[in-house]
């Protein structure tokens, strides 16, 4: 059996065939020379051919590659996620085969890291899931996922909100008639106020950004907000979101997150938009989930 | 493509790493990444990215990309 050799990397699942000159091109495009770049620390280049091809099975499609068990075996994997630089090659990798794959046909992503021993273990997987699988691509035709991040610069946004707040500018007044100790708790008082105001407005635009822009789409989630210390930002991030949107209401959706930009860009607030995105956030679509579960009950 | 790009896409790998980490299909393969790498991964980002602003500070150079203009 050749494939004790290597494993086998799951990439995405589709409903139909990818283009031979689409997979012919990723495989061209992966192991062309010169994209190992230096400083990549050994055990790195592969030994197995990178041939991305699909794995034909209950009418779906498993996009494929086989990869070294040096590299991808449980063993070398958990060396490897301590490298950044591996980290970097091969999540980029990932997204670049399905966003690829996504130019064509309707895709299912998988999460990063999915690999099997065998193909007999992809085929396993696709008869045990394959129903699903089928229900939820048809569900995801004609969608694409986009995902808006809004930072908060609360310096900014912290100046503005006094401007408008009546009891802090009052306090102002307060602060400057008093005496030395009594100005210090008033300050005191006055900063735990400016918090409170902050935070109240900050999440209320929030919800409000997020409230409109979920009307354009047809589902919407609300994930973790990521610390500074990776988003390489000044500001710091207040929502972290991504929205299932139909294709011919993209449109809608950039019209909306343009006002936004607009009305709250003077508040300190600044909103990234990104897509169309493999739909890695809806691939348990919500009218599924709650089947799903029933069915496992009974 | 008809798709409109809100921004130019050229992705920063936080963004894929937000996506392709602990979502998209989570199934039980033969081998997958627990919860605890995908930590490790952004533990190892945070270095990454702390190292080579430590590095453009010592040539320098401002790291702080100029804030973004909104709208």
């Amino acid at each position: 059996m050749k494939q004790k050799e290597s494993l086998i990397y799951l990439y995405c699942v589709t409903k139909r065939k990818p283009d031979r000159v689409v997979i012919d091109a990723l495989t061209g495009s992966i192991s062309a020379p010169g994209e190992v770049r230096e400083g990549m620390p050994r055990p790195f280049v592969d030994e197995v051919q990178e041939k991305i091809y699909p794995i034909y099975s209950q009418g779906l499609y498993a996009i494929v590659t086989m990869v070294s068990p040096i590299e991808f075996g449980e063993e070398g994997l958990k060396n490897n996620l301590a490298n950044m630089k591996w980290v970097e090659k091969n999540v980029r990798r990932h997204e670049m085969v399905v966003e690829n794959i996504m130019e064509n046909m309707t895709v299912l992503p998988f999460k990063f890291g999915t690999i099997f021993k065998t193909e007999d273990g992809v085929k396993k997987m696709l008869a045990e899931r394959g129903a699903d699988f089928k229900k939820t691509i048809a569900f995801l035709e004609g969608k694409g996922e986009w995902g808006v991040k809004i930072y908060c610069d609360f310096k900014k946004f912290a100046a503005s909100a006094i401007k408008e707040d009546k009891e802090t500018k009052d306090l102002d007044e307060e602060i400057s008639a008093s005496g030395k100790g009594k100005a210090y708790l008033l300050k005191k008082k006055q900063d735990e106020l400016i918090k409170s105001v902050v935070t109240q407005k900050v999440s209320g635009y929030t919800r409000d950004s997020f409230e409109r822009l979920k009307r354009t789409s047809l589902e919407a989630k609300i994930n973790k907000t990521l610390p500074k210390e990776v988003t390489e930002k000044d500001e710091d991030m207040v929502l972290n979101a991504a929205f299932l949107i139909d294709k011919n209401r993209v449109k809608a959706f950039d019209d909306v997150l343009e006002r936004l930009k607009t009305e709250y860009s003077d508040k300190g607030l600044v909103f990234e938009g990104s897509g169309p995105w493999p739909p890695y956030n809806f691939c348990l679509p919500k009218i599924y989930d709650r089947r799903r579960m029933h069915e496992r009950v009974t | 493509m008809d798709d409109i790009f809100l921004e130019s896409k050229d992705v920063t790998l936080l963004e894929i790493l937000d996506r392709v980490l602990d979502k998209g299909v989570i199934i039980s393969g033969d081998i997958v990444i627990s919860l605890a790498d995908v930590d490790l991964i952004y533990a190892g980002l945070r270095v990454l990215l702390s190292s080579v602003e430590t590095m453009e500070r010592l040539r320098g150079a401002p790291f702080a990309s100029p804030m973004q203009e909104p709208g």
